[in-house]
């Protein structure tokens, strides 16, 4: 039988290496060998992803890979999942996610809730071509802590500006933080629509929130 | 071989429809996308908003996956016709689409469209949009990039076999009278796939497609090629520039109709920068090689 270790490895290497395949695998033999979920998700599964984000960074790795290493990690992480130990007090900062109306361009917006789920916030992923209202509901509803929106078209932006003056309406402007990101975006346009930060990539997406949050 | 260099889409001019270009065109959204007479109207008053040499249609990348069977939310004045949800969740079964009808449907209007501006007098660009695009409004990019990985030969069929419907709608435009033909697909540049990713489409199917269309190259018809694509075939060393002196202070568009004959494939810059001026009146045509 494995050790705990090597298995950590297995699911970490399975992930980097994008073979979904072999990280069901070896999380099955990580669950049958009595290990703690918890630890698999963290130092396996993450672990993996956090190797992957690396090398995003450093331009050795490219979108494709990156979405093909969450997949792998999605996979484990649904064959790991069901057995973490129920929490009654979770502190995870929740965020809402969406590409804005009109907008079907989510490849972006994907990285960025990957990066930001590896690295432990709770997404909600809203998706594409998202009805602005919806970010403010969901939000709403949620009790999310950040509201996450992108795009890549001069002629949807608009958008953003429009649910940050919901999120003013419904009242919970002051309980959100607004992040937005895409092609046209800047960090001029940020400022002047009153978004709290822009960040150029999914990497830096993550170290925004972060920081939003005031988390180390 | 040298690196394929990205090209940055600024998305300039008309991504989408100007609220000042449509003010007082007594059109109705999404109707006017619709039919062929008002995307002819709408086509020129955008051609005379923006100050281009020529006009251009359709005004999305959702045409040829509409007619292969793609779903499609017509949008609203600002904002275009764009996807809905996806209809496969499988490369194969993208190979089992219905090729299109010419016939019928959007497509037709377009290429009606088309026939309609030129018969006024105008340039028309049809927009032509390469596999990834296509697939952007039919199957999840997240299928597609894992499929290119695990499945290569199969999605190499899939790129032939929306590349031949590609190449018949090219041939169709020929006949609705279309003198520029714009090929891109922004979709699928290296920013996204990654340069060993790119190389391998190019491989498997940009270079080899695109002698298909060179032979549509005439005295009457140029083909224009996204930046992207034409980064790509010089970094995979299926292309080299060659140098037209045309005029100073002359537009790329203007260029590309005045080089129509002399030159198969246009490529130095996104024809959607109405603005762009070549520099020192040089044309780089694109040659396969």
């Amino acid at each position: 039988m494995s050790s705990k270790e090597e298995l950590l490895k297995r699911l970490s290497d399975g992930v980097f290496e994008m073979e979904e395949d072999d990280v069901a695998e070896a999380a099955q033999e990580y669950l049958d060998a009595g290990y703690p979920a918890f630890d698999g998700i963290m130092d396996g599964l993450v672990d993996g992803m956090n190797r992957a984000s690396e090398m995003y960074e450093q331009e050795e790795y490219f979108v494709t890979d990156v979405l093909l290493c969450s997949d792998a990690m999605y996979v484990g992480l649904d064959i790991l999942r069901p057995y973490l130990p129920e929490t009654k007090d979770d502190h995870k900062v929740k965020a809402v996610i969406g590409v804005v109306e009109g907008d079907t361009h989510d490849i972006g917006k994907n990285l960025v809730k990957i990066m930001m789920e590896t690295a432990g916030f709770e997404m909600i992923d809203l998706g594409r071509d998202v009805e602005l209202q919806k970010f403010v509901d969901t939000a709403k509803e949620e009790h999310a802590d950040i509201v996450c929106m992108s795009t890549l078209m001069t002629t949807t932006m608009g958008g953003m500006e429009t649910v940050i003056h919901l999120l003013e309406e419904a009242g919970i402007r002051d309980q959100v933080k607004v992040m937005i990101g895409g092609g046209p975006i800047s960090q001029k346009y940020a400022d002047k629509i009153g978004a709290d930060g822009y960040s150029q990539n999914a990497v830096e997406a993550v170290k925004l929130a972060k920081s939003l949050m005031k988390i180390a | 071989m040298g690196e394929i260099k990205d090209f940055n889409c600024t998305y300039d001019n008309s991504a989408g429809i100007n609220g000042e270009v449509t003010e007082g065109l007594g059109l109705t959204f999404p109707d006017a996308y619709l039919h062929a007479d008002t995307m002819a109207k709408l086509s020129r008053a955008l051609k005379e908003h923006d100050g281009a040499a020529f006009c251009e249609l359709p005004f999305c990348h959702t045409v040829e996956a509409e007619a292969m069977g793609g779903l499609v939310n017509y949008g609203n004045d600002k904002t275009g016709p764009r996807a809905k949800e996806y209809i496969c969740t499988k490369p194969e079964e993208l190979l089992e689409l219905q090729p299109i009808d010419f016939s019928k449907g959007r497509i037709h209007e377009v290429l009606q469209a088309c026939r309609m501006l030129r018969e006024q007098g105008e340039h028309v660009v049809l927009q032509v949009s390469g596999p990834f695009t296509i697939l952007n409004v039919l199957i999840d990019a997240r299928y597609v990039f894992k499929a290119m990985r695990k499945q290569p030969e199969v999605m190499k069929e899939v790129f032939w076999k929306l590349g031949n419907e590609v190449l018949r709608f090219m041939e169709e435009a020929k006949k609705y009278g279309v003198d520029l033909i714009s090929y891109a697909d922004s979709s699928g540049g290296v920013n996204i796939l990654g340069p060993k990713m790119a190389e391998q489409v190019v491989e498997d199917f940009t270079y080899e497609f695109l002698k298909q269309v060179e032979g549509l190259a005439d005295e009457h018809t140029m083909i224009l090629l996204c930046p992207k694509t034409t980064f790509a075939l010089l970094g995979t060393g299926h292309g080299k520039l060659k140098d037209h002196l045309t005029e100073t202070g002359i537009r790329y568009g203007e260029a590309c109709i005045r080089m129509t004959g002399k030159a198969k494939f246009a490529g130095q810059m996104c024809i959607k920068n109405v603005g762009y001026e070549l520099e020192n009146g040089i044309f780089k045509e694109l040659v396969l090689i």
